[in-house]
């Protein structure tokens, strides 16, 4: 007999409770000199041991009239062995329509298998490569939150920092990018309820931002007040196209571009973004995102925050210049 | 309310149960980082955001042709790497640096400073 929809969660909170139980390990998206925060509304390219607890987004549709939508997320990313890592997580939603009527519910539950293709400190360069999962029917589905059937995004991330141009570059070697690419595959491709087909997505997006931290130590302290020194200005975005089995489906590209800044702590960092949609489709008006987001590799070091396989408690070697 | 309450209790477990350890972060340095000092200094120091493990942190400087003007093995204090310097003369020299927390997070970074006004 086939789990139900809590059931389900109900296992994944289980496997979650496990790798908590049992994990042992150390640290977030460092690449060399280069700290690389975990960005809202894209992926990072780092297998970490992190929490985002919560993310909320609230934004209006771009029905007519639009409708009030607050998402609340959490997500779980854990180390498996240094360079290979698991995340899951889940949404739920509320959306408001003007006339009163009002739909809320939890997403399908969301997993990935991540594997850290390249570390590269000299070049601030990190590529990953993972496998996001969207189980279908874990979700509300009756409520239309969530959808039946499952979809697989193979998608590449990247990172890279700018503190290997020269030193006459100066200020501008602060900058960094990260980006992604994925293709999102549904398991079915017909939607019997809708009468439509469920395409296949291109989904991408970017972010560029510009890192205080590494201003002020690896280029010039100003002696700025602390708080500043802790700032990392960032403008993300995200975007999905469909791009096969969309007969009679809208081709338009939706997404949305978010300029916003994340304040980095020691143990967690802090972010808020507006969200301004690329077109009526993306939703209606400014929006925002808001992201507590933990690291648990500081945060405990000796127990949860280390990989679960292979995180050795075995001194370094020691350092010789 | 329930829900808010939920949070808050999550989060005061998670952070009051938090070691007081991290990655060691450069905080501050003397000379400061990518300042311009009027006479040498005798000294680079480094101040980190954690406390370090003195055998496996280590800072070395060499000047624009990458010949060492450093004197060896770096002094490590708590959240401190102090390494002496040979007698250096105007230019602008690199401080390359290495440092590993006590709960062993490794970190590491650069940046230079100039003597003489040049």
């Amino acid at each position: 007999m086939l789990c139900s929809s809590s059931c389900l969660r109900a296992f994944a909170l289980a496997l979650l409770f496990v790798a908590l139980s049992a994990a042992e390990a150390f640290a977030h998206c460092f690449v060399g000199p280069r700290f690389l925060p975990a960005t809202l509304a894209t992926d990072d390219p780092c297998v970490a041991d992190e929490i985002s607890l919560p993310t909320v987004a609230w934004s209006k549709t771009g029905d007519v009239p639009a409708a009030t939508e607050w998402d609340i997320s959490v997500e779980l990313s854990k180390r498996i062995t240094e360079d290979l890592g698991i995340s899951i997580g889940d949404t739920w939603s509320n959306i408001h329509q003007p006339g009163g009527f009002t739909q809320a519910g939890f997403g399908n539950l969301e997993t990935a298998l991540q594997y850290q293709l390249l570390k590269n400190g000299p070049h601030e360069l990190a590529l990953l490569l993972e496998l996001v999962v969207e189980w279908g029917g874990t979700g509300a589905v009756d409520s239309g939150l969530a959808t039946p059937w499952s979809t697989l995004t193979p998608t590449f991330v990247f990172g890279k920092g700018f503190g290997d141009l020269p030193d006459s570059f100066g200020w501008l070697r602060a900058f960094a990018i990260t980006g992604q690419i994925g293709y999102q595959i549904p398991t079915r491709s017909f939607d019997v309820d809708s009468g439509s087909f469920i395409p296949q997505v291109l989904v991408y997006g970017a972010s560029i931002q510009y890192s205080m931290p590494y201003l002020k130590s690896e280029i010039r302290d100003y002696q700025l007040p602390d708080f500043i020194n802790h700032l990392i200005p960032i403008v993300e975005m995200q975007l999905s196209t469909p791009v096969a089995n969309n007969l009679g489906n809208s081709p338009i590209t939706s997404g949305t571009i978010n300029p916003g800044v994340i304040w980095v702590g020691t143990y967690f960092q802090v972010g808020a973004e507006a969200v301004f949609p690329v077109n009526h489709a993306s939703g209606t008006g400014v929006g925002f995102l808001g992201q507590l987001h933990l690291y648990l590799d500081d945060m405990f070091p000796t127990t949860i925050g280390r990989p679960l396989l292979g995180g050795s408690s075995a001194p370094p070697q020691q350092v010789k210049f | 309310m329930r829900l808010r309450v939920l949070m808050l209790s999550l989060l005061s477990m998670a952070l009051g149960s938090v070691a007081a350890h991290a990655h060691a972060v450069l905080d501050h340095a003397s000379p400061v980082v990518g300042s311009t000092v009027a006479s040498a200094p005798r000294e680079v120091s480094l101040t980190f955001t954690q406390n370090l493990e003195a055998d496996f942190s280590s800072v070395r400087v060499t000047d624009a042709n990458g010949a060492r003007v450093d004197q060896g093995k770096a002094v490590v204090s708590g959240n401190t790497m102090r390494v002496g310097l040979k007698s250096l003369s105007a230019g602008t020299y690199r401080v390359r640096w290495q440092a590993l927390s006590v709960d062993t997070h490794k970190t590491e970074g650069s940046f230079t400073f100039t003597v003489g006004g040049r």
